[in-house]
């Protein structure tokens, strides 16, 4: 029971991936709690009141873009999410488009939305919106969600057309997509790594407070007979020399 | 004259001798090694006004077990230092009404404490399981509460032992009326068997609704995702209407 409710409110791995949030300050944005059960001997102690269903759109779960969709007493027609075994698009990924007026063309995928199998691809499937900001109207071309699972086809590196794929291993025991037309690996792009701290792992700038490279991975942990009090107490030069009351736990 | 000036010497020398015992007193009090008093409560200057402040990530429990006991000792009050720093920025943001830059530094150095406390413990565990047999912390039990529900009690330390302590003993046998106790369990027990049910229910009632507009989902997948919903018994449901496929 308690199981699909996690996967309804589950936030997607590859949704959140580019933002480098931890998960502890997700939870704590996207969380509406209308109710606490007081401190005391209650029946069912703990126990809270809050959202459990929320609305995915195109705005990430920790934007007040989100919240305002999701405010308290908001609901939204439910939304039937095919489920998928693996998460096959990543960003940098070259697409062609299936659908829609844009049928045919390939693109990038530059924004993923795991809860509702969607992809944004760069400059297709577009919807031209007016905007009047006091009086000067701007009109601006915003990419449209594509559903991952028939609306998009991944492209084969080899020949650039469009083909079906499957998730294989290798000898050396690493997971891959295969091109089932060809055969041939297509590989995912550097950029999936990518956020919005550093493009890739080695290229992070390190900022004021961080901890160097070298001192984080200095070993000067020594094993030890003593327990972490006994040993900041000797080298603190602390004696304790007086002995504890007999005391009993229950 | 000389009275007033012996007096103002008096106080001049008494007023020095206070200023140098205080600053004796103070090298012992701090041992940050840039001093900045009450200054060290609030950020960097240079982030006053920004609308982001980049930081790293937080420790992991890989990155704490290679440190010795002396480094987490000493990384545990730069943590604090930080997060004191964070709630005092968020709490001075908020006065001024205005947006506290990457609220998520918070969330790192407590995630970074978290760590630090749950490598500490494992440590004392380990020495504590091979000196006494014992994990060395408060243990805790399932017993029935008051309402016949499980309940978890975390035992606490006590001078007298529990045979001769009344008021203890007291506290235990608070019980509500076992007939009370009877009717309540029977009530809750059918509320969570209907809940249950309800669920179970929904969750068949979807797995139609996702079979009707997918016709050709990955049955795999749905089986992982709904594992006790029989996907055979909802395709023989009347619910069931799959739109035609050409292919």
């Amino acid at each position: 029971m308690r199981l699909t409710q996690i996967l309804y409110t589950k936030i997607g791995e590859w949704s959140k991936k580019y933002a480098n949030l931890p998960d502890r300050y997700i939870k704590r944005a996207m969380e509406q709690v209308y109710w606490r059960n007081p401190k005391g001997i209650q029946y069912r102690p703990n126990t809270v009141v809050k959202r459990k269903k929320f609305h995915f759109t195109l705005d990430r779960p920790w934007s007040a873009q989100f919240a305002e969709t999701n405010s308290p007493g908001r609901l939204h027609p439910k939304v039937f999410v095919e489920p998928i075994k693996k998460w096959s698009f990543f960003r940098g990924d070259r697409v062609e488009v299936l659908v829609g007026k844009d049928k045919e063309k390939q693109g990038i995928v530059k924004y993923i939305v795991q809860e509702r199998n969607w992809i944004l691809v760069e400059g297709l499937n577009c919807k031209l919106t007016k905007l009047d900001r006091g009086g000067v109207k701007i009109y601006i071309q915003e990419e449209q969600p594509l559903l991952v699972t028939d609306q998009v086809a991944l492209v084969d590196p080899s020949d650039l057309k469009s083909t079906g794929f499957e998730w294989r291993y290798t000898q050396s025991g690493e997971q891959v997509r295969v091109s089932l037309r060809t055969g041939r690996i297509i590989p995912v792009p550097a950029s999936a790594e990518e956020t919005r701290d550093y493009k890739a792992k080695g290229l992070y700038v390190e900022q004021p407070k961080d901890t160097s490279e070298k001192d984080l991975g200095e070993v000067t942990f020594e094993p030890t007979l003593k327990t972490f009090e006994m040993e900041i107490m000797d080298q603190m030069g602390i004696k304790e020399d007086r002995i504890p009351k007999k005391s009993y736990w229950y | 004259m000389s009275l007033l000036n012996n007096i103002y010497n008096q106080l001049r020398i008494s007023h020095k001798y206070v200023n140098r015992l205080f600053k004796e007193r103070s090298c012992y009090i701090s041992t940050s090694p840039i001093m900045r008093d009450l200054m060290e409560f609030f950020d960097d200057k240079k982030n006053w006004g920004a609308t982001e402040v980049k930081t790293g990530r937080s420790w992991t429990k890989d990155d704490l077990r290679i440190k010795s006991n002396t480094d987490l000792h000493k990384l545990w009050y730069v943590l604090l230092k930080e997060k004191n720093m964070l709630y005092t920025m968020e709490h001075e943001h908020n006065d001024q009404v205005r947006l506290f830059p990457s609220p998520e530094r918070l969330d790192k150095v407590l995630d970074s404490m978290e760590n630090l406390e749950e490598v500490v413990r494992e440590r004392n565990r380990a020495y504590y399981e091979l000196e006494t047999t014992e994990i060395g912390e408060q243990t805790h039990k399932t017993i029935t509460g008051p309402f016949g529900l499980e309940i978890d009690y975390y035992e606490t330390e006590h001078s007298i032992p529990k045979e001769v302590n009344a008021q203890w003993q007291k506290e235990q046998n608070t019980k509500c009326r076992p007939e009370d106790v009877k009717s309540f369990l029977l009530k809750y027990k059918e509320k969570e068997y209907l809940q249950n049910k309800k669920q179970q229910r929904r969750n068949f009632n979807h797995v139609i609704g996702l079979l009707n507009r997918f016709p050709k989902m990955d049955m795999e997948a749905l089986k992982e995702q709904y594992p006790d919903v029989d996907i055979e018994k909802a395709k023989a449901s009347r619910k069931y209407k799959p739109p035609l496929v050409f292919d």
